[in-house]
């Protein structure tokens, strides 16, 4: 049995492998850490909810932040108008493609012993988020979205510099990437391609084939699909389960494991690009990482129409009285499915839990049927195993919250 | 010799690293340094090679707990075998300069110097050479201050004065608001002040948010949101959205000011009818 530690991600993890003549037999993941965010909630008030939760984590805050407002929203049956969704779409989306191009590149082509253009990648970042915080004030750590609404009043000033910066975004992006067409690939996708080719990782870690998703929002809907069949999906039946020597828990769905994040959900939408690759390499490695990045090529445009079609005029909150009672809402995060679920009694919360994608994906396999990240694992050679693990990319702080 | 810089990460959810990457220039900052270790940037050495590394500026993200695993090691054994190397610390985010969040679900949780407003076993130790740069996360432009500067002048809490002497309230565009004592009346305008109703902390809160913008753009006051007071060792204070008052105004006074002299000035202000300042703010002709 090899201990392998896996850093540099979001935390730490260590993935237990056992090896046998070049080919991994075994492997186990656990996570080492807890910090308690659902006990340090327990006894606030509701709101102060929205302060807390992004700091479950600091590259995707903003997916629990936008979550637990949905959750409180849900208790009294609130929704929220057309201006409203879409600048709270607009902001968790730009999250979403900053998260994608800093996996990409730095974890990724880091892996690969790629070179990348780093003043290029960082110079969308930055812009991305400074997108962000023209309507959330800043990110990371933003709780400008509230039940009822969100505490911005945008201006048409604010609407031109957003416009701006997602223009020059997606320029920049498809500067670096080249056309997302498989036949006629050039740039840095050709690159990683190339780079995929020659380690003969083209095949490598492919697993279940299942993919869900519970959001529901203009760009997905809350669907799973199994054997090639899509259906609609149910929050009830998640199950969580706990898991020896591991922090974390694990969870399925009416007890079969299932992947999200950006394959689940661009397989869901039938997206032209990742179905041609799904064909020929499956849930690889390789479908995986191209899924991704060109989701956020996908959230670029999604944030330009939203832009484009924002009307500013409509308000931006309407007060609303919490009331008691239990929600449970999910939303997309750039890593997959974000469960919450509230319960509040006499203006207070007593209990919130929180199911990461990190648990959908890393999950251990359990009463003999391998799990997601067991099966990618399962007879690659040995040296594959860092990056089969991080193309499911590990967000250890969301998941050890 | 480039300076070697070392940024461990001990109890946190990375904000500090995520917000660093923000920095407007950053490949430049990060040329005149070799960096042996950062949880995301580029960097040379995993963590096991660590033990062994030379360590010039060591950055500490995340709170110091006892028993914390980091990678094979202890996080604590590692955090002082590099700090007691290194010739300055840079605490990054109040986790590493207080406890932070966590501290609230496990109490044994502390910063390097302060454990939350008292301090911590590590102050002996590593007072002469650590700067605080306290904020929830740390605005990349305050991390970049605190490793670039040499001796910079620092408050009881060993906070840079020229980041922290200001309050969130300075630069403020809700100053006026303020001035003539109008509160917001809702979440989700550009017009009113926050600190009467919706629990704005940003008077009493140390710190350059409306000075440094965030993402060189905006600020929490600025979209709306109350100031959470994120860069005090009692962060996060309850009821974030609301404020607590006394006798019909905010219990916590701005900055230095007493109770008699606020009293007497929101009495004055509050007697005259200021048209401007109570109408929709763009629906001014």
């Amino acid at each position: 049995m090899k201990i392998e530690l896996i850093e540099k991600i979001e935390g730490e993890a260590f993935l237990d492998v056992e090896c046998k003549k070049g080919r991994i037999k075994n492997a186990y993941v656990r996570f080492p850490h807890y910090r308690g965010i659902e006990e340090i909630l327990r006894g606030r008030s509701p709101l102060d909810a929205l302060v807390i939760n992004p700091r479950v984590c600091g590259i995707c805050g903003h997916a629990h932040l936008h979550a637990t407002a949905l959750a409180l929203e849900k208790l009294v049956g609130f929704g929220p108008n057309e201006k409203v969704r879409k600048i709270r779409e607009i902001t968790r989306f730009c999250e979403m493609v900053q998260n994608h191009v800093k996996w990409f590149y730095l974890v990724i082509f880091t892996t690969l012993d790629l070179p990348y253009d780093f003043r290029s990648i960082q110079a969308i970042i930055q812009k991305i988020n400074r997108l962000s915080a023209i309507f959330g004030g800043q990110w990371p750590h933003s709780s400008y979205v509230l039940p009822g609404g969100i505490t911005c009043d945008p201006s048409v000033l604010d609407i031109v510099q957003a416009k701006r910066l997602s223009n020059q975004s997606r320029e920049l992006l498809e500067k670096l990437l080249g056309d997302f067409e498989l036949k006629n690939l050039s740039g840095d996708l050709r690159r990683l391609f190339d780079a995929l080719d020659a380690k003969g990782l083209l095949y490598a870690g492919k697993s279940l084939d299942r993919f869900i998703t519970f959001g529901n929002d203009s760009y997905v809907e809350s669907f799973k699909i199994l054997s090639g069949k899509k259906r609609p999906a149910k929050l009830h039946y998640i199950e969580e389960f706990s898991q020896p020597k591991s922090r974390a828990k694990g969870v399925v769905y009416k007890g079969k494991f299932y992947e999200t994040g950006p394959l689940a959900r661009t397989m869901q939408r039938g997206e032209r690009f990742v179905k041609q690759l799904h064909r020929r390499y499956k849930d690889s490695v390789t479908t995986r990482i191209f899924a991704r990045i060109y989701e956020a090529h996908l959230l670029l445009k999604k944030i330009q129409e939203h832009l484009q079609t924002l009307d500013i005029g409509m308000s931006s909150y309407e007060p609303i009285e919490i009331g008691d009672g239990e929600a449970i809402v999910a939303v997309e995060a750039a890593r997959g499915s974000l469960v919450h679920r509230v319960c509040v009694k006499e203006g207070k919360i007593v209990d919130y839990s929180i199911i990461t994608p990190t648990q959908w994906n890393l999950a251990n396999g359990r009463d003999g049927e391998p799990s997601l990240i067991q099966t990618a694992l399962q007879n690659a050679r040995c040296e594959e195993s860092d990056i089969i693990f991080r193309s499911f990319d590990i967000c250890s702080v969301c998941t050890t919250h | 010799m480039k300076p070697k810089v070392v940024w461990l990460q001990g109890v946190t959810c990375n904000g500090n690293s995520h917000s660093f990457v923000n920095l407007s220039g950053l490949d430049t900052l990060l040329q005149r340094y070799e960096w042996l270790y950062h949880p995301i940037l580029p960097s040379s050495l995993s963590l096991m090679q660590l033990w062994d590394a030379k360590c010039d500026i060591l950055v500490i993200e995340g709170g110091a707990k006892k028993g914390w695993q980091k990678g094979e090691g202890e996080l604590e054994k590692l955090f002082l075998h590099l700090a007691q190397k290194a010739k300055k610390v840079v605490a990054v985010g109040s986790c590493a300069v207080y406890g932070g969040v966590f501290k609230e679900f496990d109490d044994t949780i502390c910063g390097v110097l302060f454990d939350g407003e008292n301090k911590s076993r590590y102050y002996d130790m590593l007072a002469d050479k650590t700067i605080n740069i306290p904020g929830c996360p740390a605005h990349p432009e305050w991390i970049a201050f605190a490793l670039e500067a040499e001796n910079p002048s620092l408050d009881s809490f060993h906070r840079p004065k020229e980041l922290y002497a200001y309050t969130v309230h300075s630069g403020c565009v809700r100053n006026e608001y303020f001035e003539w004592k109008i509160d917001a009346e809702d979440f989700g305008t550009k017009e009113g002040c926050l600190f009467y109703k919706q629990g704005c902390q940003g008077p009493f809160t140390h710190g350059s948010c409306n000075k440094i913008l965030w993402n060189e753009t905006a600020s929490k006051t600025r979209v709306g949101t109350p100031c959470f007071g994120c860069t005090e060792p009692d962060f996060p204070k309850q009821d974030l959205f609301s404020t607590k008052t006394y006798m019909g105004i905010p219990a916590t006074m701005p900055l230095g000011v007493p109770k008699r002299a606020y009293l007497t000035i929101t009495g004055i202000a509050k007697s005259f009818h200021i048209p401007r300042l109570t109408k929709r703010l763009l629906d001014e002709d």
